[in-house]
């Protein structure tokens, strides 16, 4: 199957940086293709805290990032509502964090023109009573949760309203080249393993860490190294505002509170670049947030720990020093032409999920400029879909009249969307996830319309199996529902095998209490009474090729 | 309060020890904290399938050499394993269940998801296929309830396929089902057995022959008779093809039935069960287990000549699992348990997993020991025991009901 | 020392392994498709109110707080506790007259049982009936409880307390609303019991209603008032050396579970000193304290009903164990069952139906039992078992007061002081 249409821009990368370069390229009039390895937020994007940053984290250590997230956090709050949770946030000082860092913290804060009020330690216990009672000082700022899995969508979305072409399940295993020009890239599916050809006339790298081997493929050399992060999802949420220690930043020192549950992280550590398809939390990191984290909160000593995981951020080499060894801070927009001859080909890494929308804005000015296209960029203006109502009108309605538990947490994620997922019956809002409360019509909507193939696929979408019991009784009802749609029973059933599979991988560091009572009753039920077993879990889709 | 003897946990093998020693004539105490495992039940109980890497088709018993030395059926033996186990169907009609099966034979039940698995017994209305006989069915209707979620057709159907009989799939509706639909979430098997009888099952077989026409035989999911046989009666009499049901995700309504039937033969031999209680502490001296302590009776102790700890794996708090130790949580017994939590788990979800055989250290006669000492009077069976994976090998009914009623025999001298 | 212990959160709530049991045993479910079921209602819905106030359904004012649901969860999840936590906390609505009404036992059974005869005749009228249906939706087909013109309180005062401290041993007794205005024959049954065995009984310096009905009603400023002044009361009789006895299964569940799980209330030090009196008196025949000695002309069928609460607290085997040692009585099972009232639920004229639905099973267990009587330690499950099935319905106490040979047990625990006169 030949793609023979012409692309002004291929972007590589479905994480939040990818799709928003896809959004924004596509908004500018050019003809565009977003290609996804595997799903989109399968990297850093759907692997990290989910915090909607105010800067002040960085305005003691890295003004210039803070400056550049309070401005992005502003805008998204305007055009991407419907991802967002404006909590507040704290950053706490405790006995052992003294309170000359706090001092120092609002006045550089300020200087970064972030709001940064300072509270009485009782004060801060009574706004956020799940904080240390040992606090000794409290800074109030902007913070909020931003969900990565809808942004990213969102974006997608957009991009495809736009008339960009969306592929995922799409490795670029080679470039095309004429001469020193990339004219296009060359792809395996991880369905069927058919190899393909898209031409374009500029391809951008978004592929996180990934874009290390992307830029060797393409004959150049970025070096990146991959610093893995680990975090740990506890069951429902302990606070209400998003906790910092007010501290040089470090481990496991930033608590969210994302959707129904919240989030303690990370840590941080560099991994050899082999390691960066394996991630997984060890031991000894799931003591240390734990630790660490019950100084913040001492509730997570006693609350329910669903699962760990861990992403892998990109460190870039700073191209000033030879030597490679000093990491660059902030955005890294690389033009290939000017830095190693080869035309038609953009790098756009490091930043953060903060300003995936000024990366994406970066990398589409400069493919514009190569292009000759002269079209100013609308993404800071823009809402994108599911925010796109000029009036709150559909959110406070939500909030008014009485919509059914479900409905109303199918509002909070889909925003101005909701309306597209059908209710016109009872069949229609029967639950399938009940600890997430997604019913077969958002089911439905989600695999009709945001790219659903798998399982792992409509848990990104819809947070089907992201609640307490992991799983243990949505996940058949999904396959279910899915196979409708896929209409093979054998490969539903070996996605379902595999779901399970991925879903253990992020419970057995937490695996003890109610967590292995949940997997020991898990593995009852698909196991024993269903029969599921190693000969239906070959795995499909989430696998990397090499 | 002073019984005969205790029984600690009301699930499949609590019962069944405590159905055995109330017949004996002993005064006899179920101590059940919260409902058991036995409620997900497929209507199935497995004695062995699963040995040696190969599926176990004839003569299961003949396989149990092939399992370690210390597993439950090794200790018991072969011989007496029979004798045990031979009594099973017996109880089970006693308690009015209707099953099928032997012990020189497994059969294949039919998964809720379309695979064939080795079984013993198998509920009246529910599959039990002839390993080497070809199926009974040329084409089955595969009939869904409108809205249902816990039910796959189309995985059954690939399942069926394979073995060459053709599926017919329908879904049928009948408004007395209406009420449970206005709720997202109760539409349930175990609610709508309850609103599934007298007219209600006349109406829903009239169209389940609408839509069964011309097939041999209607696979549904187990969604009738979570009380009473009655309601199962009358649809297959109404019904002008044969009727099989398909057990659904939790709860089952085999499970729930199976779990009150025996509860109720327990009670009407004369036996006392205690919904809702947990054991929080007993009282062992000079190798005899003494007197417990509940939450629920507080400072009044239950002493008893003999009890049975049935408390189950880690899913009925048998056995708990902190951070850092795994241990019994009622009277504090020895364990066989790895150290350590990274060696209480495999990564991959379908590896045998070491935490599911772990349990309490016990003697041949299957009492449990308390720091380094036998309880004489005290015996372990079920899911609480060390040394064997249920889910792996297909063991668990049997070794429950084994282990259960080797204990009653023990204790009641029968 | 581990980093994690087991959970201890609130209500235990985030153990719910959602393994779908609960709504297996919940009697609502049955009979309402607008209730959530206790998996929804309770831990499920609780992750959703901690991340926001605006997913609390009013929906879960069905819930009967029974807790049926907490003594089937193999995982020991509150979940009765953390739907009626939740209705306290989160409901807009304010409780109405009528529940206000409701809540309120002891002012009305005050008020009433001044005018007894009239009140009695009154609610029983057709036309008051559907008055009080149509005005403040209390349903027309609820008999209302017969109030009785003598308090238990003036009756003890009167002929009881007088002889009371004659006894070498003492207990005190919190006879709630309902011995109180209702039904003093009761706790003069109870009194009797306890004195044959060489008991006294004394009151509480003060008491009132325990709040089940208050906390059902939300009426938590109310209810938790009433139960500081109980608490109070309680404390005085322990610091006295006094256990605190109960002849109903609700009060006493209220007392021990509801104060400090709904009302905050730490009871801890006094919590092991509330009993029912069936529990107490099991314990002093078991030790071999005391002795029974039944009448030899007793002859009864009697059906045991485990009230819900009973049922939570655990404790009835010490009802039944009692009421196997009667010889006359014919001691008959019955498969445990929400008889569908939960104190104040079933008069509400929109619960009626749900009310009678949910406990008609039971009903008809009762009528095919062909008993004389139903014993049981709750007068709520009495009023709706009386009312709908024709039976009559009698505590445990009373029906060993019946059965007892005063004389005899006098004797055998060698008590000379006469017993009290009606």
């Amino acid at each position: 199957m030949e793609n023979t249409k012409d692309y002004d821009v291929i972007i590589i990368g479905g994480g939040a940086t990818g799709a928003g370069t896809a959004r924004d390229c596509a908004m500018r009039g050019l003809r565009t293709i977003l290609i996804e390895r595997l799903d989109f937020t399968a990297g850093a994007t759907g692997r990290n805290h989910g915090l909607l940053h105010s800067g002040a984290r960085y305005a003691h250590t890295d003004p210039e990032s803070a400056v550049e997230c309070i401005k992005e956090n502003i805008i998204l709050k305007r055009i991407a509502r419907h991802c967002i949770e404006e909590t507040g946030g704290l950053f706490v000082s405790l006995p052992e964090d003294g309170l000359d860092y706090h001092a120092a913290f609002i006045e550089d804060c300020r200087k970064a023109g972030i709001s940064a009020e300072e509270l009485d330690p009782t004060e801060a216990l009574r706004i956020e009573p799940s904080v240390n009672p040992a606090i000794i000082g409290a800074v109030k700022v902007p913070d909020g949760s931003i969900d990565p899995f809808r942004l990213t969508t969102a974006n997608v979305m957009a991009a495809r309203m736009n008339g960009a072409d969306i592929m995922t399940y799409q490795e670029v295993v080679g470039f095309l080249r004429e001469g020193t020009r990339i004219t296009g890239v060359r792809l395996r599916s991880h369905r069927d393993g058919q190899e393909r050809e898209i031409r374009g006339k500029v391809t951008i790298n978004a592929a996180g860490i990934w874009g290390h081997h992307l830029a060797r493929l393409a004959g150049v050399d970025i070096n990146m190294y991959p610093a893995k992060g680990s975090l740990l999802i506890f069951g429902h949420r302990i606070n209400n505002m998003v906790l910092n220690r007010c501290r040089k930043p470090g481990d496991a020192d930033i608590l969210v509170p994302g959707d129904t549950i919240c989030v303690i992280g990370t840590t941080s550590t560099r991994i050899p670049y082999d390691q960066i398809d394996n991630m997984e939390v060890t031991p000894a990191e799931v003591d240390l947030l734990l630790r660490e984290g019950t100084r913040l909160s001492p509730a997570m000593a006693w609350t329910r720990i669903l699962r760990a995981y861990a992403g892998v951020r990109p460190l870039v080499a700073d191209d000033s020093d030879p030597s490679g060894r000093s990491i660059s801070r902030g955005i890294v927009c690389l033009d290939h032409t000017k830095r190693d001859g080869l035309d038609g080909f953009i790098t756009i890494t490091g930043g953060k999920l903060m300003t995936y929308r000024l990366m994406a804005q970066e990398a589409t000015d400069l493919a514009c400029r190569k292009l000759g296209v002269d079209r100013k960029c609308e993404t800071a203006q823009v809402p994108l879909p599911g925010s796109d109502n000029t009036d709150d009108d559909r959110r406070r309605r939500a909030h008014i009249i009485e919509l059914s538990t479900e409905q109303k947490a199918a509002e909070e994620r889909h925003g101005s969307l909701t309306g597209r997922i059908a209710s016109n019956d009872d069949a229609e809002d029967a639950l399938v996830c009940e600890c997430e409360q997604v019913s077969v019509g958002e089911v439905n909507f989600a695999i009709e319309e945001l790219h659903v193939h798998n399982l792992v696929n409509l848990r990104r979408r819809t947070r089907m199996g992201m609640g307490t019991c992991q799983g243990e009784l949505c996940a058949c009802r999904a396959a279910g529902l899915l196979e409708r749609h896929e209409k093979c029973a054998r490969r539903t059933l070996n996605d379902l095998a595999s779901f399970l599979d991925e879903r253990w991988h992020g419970m057995y560091p937490v695996c003890w209490g109610e967590t292995l009572v949940e997997i020991q009753f898990t593995s009852w039920l698909y196991e024993g009474v269903c029969g599921l077993d190693t000969d239906t879990a070959s795995p499909i889709g989430e696998q990397p090729l090499h | 309060m002073k019984f005969d003897t205790i029984i600690i946990g009301g699930g499949l093998s609590g019962l069944a020890s405590g159905i055995e020693c109330a017949r004996a004539g002993q005064r006899t105490a179920i101590i059940s904290a919260g409902q058991s495992a036995l409620h997900f039940w497929s209507g199935s109980f497995e004695l062995l399938g699963q040995a040696g890497g190969e599926t176990v088709i004839t003569d299961p018993l003949s396989h149990i050499r092939q399992l370690d030395a210390d597993h439950p059926y090794r200790v018991i033996g072969a011989d007496r394993l029979r004798a045990l186990l031979g009594r099973v169907p017996g109880l089970l009609a006693d308690a009015g269940l209707k099953v099928s099966g032997s012990l020189d034979a497994n059969h294949l039940r039919l998964t809720p998801l379309g695979f064939m698995k080795p079984a013993w017994l198998t509920l009246s209305d529910y599959i039990a296929l002839d390993a080497d006989a070809p199926m009974p069915w040329k084409k089955v209707a595969l009939v869904n309830i409108y809205s249902y979620l816990d039910f796959y057709p189309r995985f059954l159907a690939a399942g069926l396929a394979k073995k060459g009989v053709k599926c017919h799939m329908g879904t049928v509706n009948i408004p007395q089902l209406d009420i449970l639909r206005r709720s997202t979430t109760e539409m349930r098997a175990t609610n709508m057995s309850r609103f599934l009888t007298n007219e209600a099952v006349d109406d829903l077989a009239f169209k389940i022959n609408e839509v069964a026409a011309g097939c041999d035989a209607v696979i549904m999911p187990a969604i009738l008779g979570i009380f009473s046989d009655e309601p199962v009666e009358r649809l297959r009499r109404a019904v002008k093809c044969p009727v099989w049901f398909i057990p659904t995700t939790p709860a089952s309504v085999p499970g729930v039935r199976c779990q009150l039937s025996l509860r109720d033969l327990f009670i009407r031999l004369g036996g006392e069960f205690l919904p809702g209680d947990t054991v929080k502490r007993g009282e062992i001296t000079d190798g005899r287990l003494r007197r417990i302590f509940t939450v629920n009776l507080g400072d009044m102790p239950l002493e008893a000549d003999n009890f049975v700890i049935s408390t189950g794996s880690f899913f009925g708090h048998g056995l708990i699992a902190d951070m850092e130790h795994i241990y019994e949580p009622a009277l504090g017994l020895d364990l066989n348990v790895s150290k350590g939590r990274t060696a209480w788990y495999d990564k991959d979800f379908y590896a045998p997993q070491p935490y599911m055989t772990f349990g309490v250290v016990t003697d041949e006669d299957f009492h449990p020991s308390f720091h380094g000492r036998t309880v004489g009077n005290l015996y372990a069976t079920g899911a609480l025991l060390a040394g064997f994976n249920a889910l792996k090998e297909g063991s668990g009914a049997g070794i429950t009901l084994a282990t259960a009623l080797h204990a009653a025999s023990r204790i009641t001298g029968v | 020392m581990t980093l994690q212990q087991q959970n201890i959160s609130d209500n235990n709530f985030e153990s719910c392994i959602k393994c779908t049991i609960c709504t297996v045993y919940c009697p609502v479910t049955a009979v309402n498709p607008d209730y959530p079921g206790p998996k929804q209602a309770g831990p499920d819905g609780e992750r959703y109110r901690l991340k926001k106030p605006f997913f609390y359904d009013e929906a879960l004012k069905y819930c009967l707080n029974c807790k049926r649901c907490e003594v089937a969860c193999p995982n020991d999840v509150r979940i009765g506790d953390i739907i009626q936590a939740a209705r306290i906390k989160y409901a807009k609505s304010r409780p109405s007259l009528r529940d206000t009404m409701l809540a309120n036992t002891d002012f009305v059974g005050t008020m009433a049982s001044t005018f007894a005869p009239l009140v009695n005749f009154t609610l029983g009228l057709h036309p008051v009936k559907y008055l009080m249906d149509t005005t403040m939706g209390i349903d027309r087909h609820r008999t209302f409880p017969k109030y009785s013109s003598t308090r238990f309180e003036s009756w003890y005062r009167r002929k009881a307390a007088r002889t009371q401290s004659l006894y070498s041993r003492q207990t005190a007794y919190f006879h709630g609303c309902y011995v109180n205005y209702n039904f003093p024959q009761l706790g003069q049954d109870f009194v009797r019991v306890f004195n044959a065995i060489g008991i006294g009984v004394r009151l509480l310096a003060r008491e009132k209603c325990c709040g089940v009905a208050k906390i059902a009603n939300r009426c938590i400023n109310e209810a938790t008032r009433d139960a500081e002044l109980n608490l109070r009361s309680i404390r005085e009789a322990v610091d006295n050396g006094l256990d605190v006895l109960l002849t109903s299964s609700t009060c006493c569940f209220t007392i021990r579970d509801e104060y400090p799980h709904l009302l905050h209330l730490d009871n801890a030090d006094v919590r092991e000193h509330i009993a029912l009196a069936t529990r107490t008196l099991y314990r002093l025949i078991d030790e071999g304290e005391v002795r029974l000695v039944f009448r030899k002309d007793f002859h009864k069928r009697v059906a045991y009903h485990v009230p819900c609460h009973m049922e939570k607290l655990g404790w009835g085997i010490y009802s039944t164990s009692l009421l196997k040692m009667i010889p006359g009585l014919e001691f008959v099972h019955l498969n445990p069952h929400c008889c569908g009232i939960a104190g104040t639920y079933g008069f509400k004229k929109e619960y009626y139906d749900y009310s009678q639905g949910i406990g008609r099973p039971l009903f008809d267990q009762i009528l095919e039992s062909k008993v004389d009587s139903v014993a049981t330690d709750c007068e709520t499950c009495k009023w709706q078992i009386e009312m709908s099935t024709g039976v009559p319905v009698e505590n445990p106490i009373s029906l060993i007061a019946q059965a007892l040979d005063v004389e005899a047990t006098m004797k055998a625990n060698g008590v000379s002081i006469p017993p009290v006169a009606d």
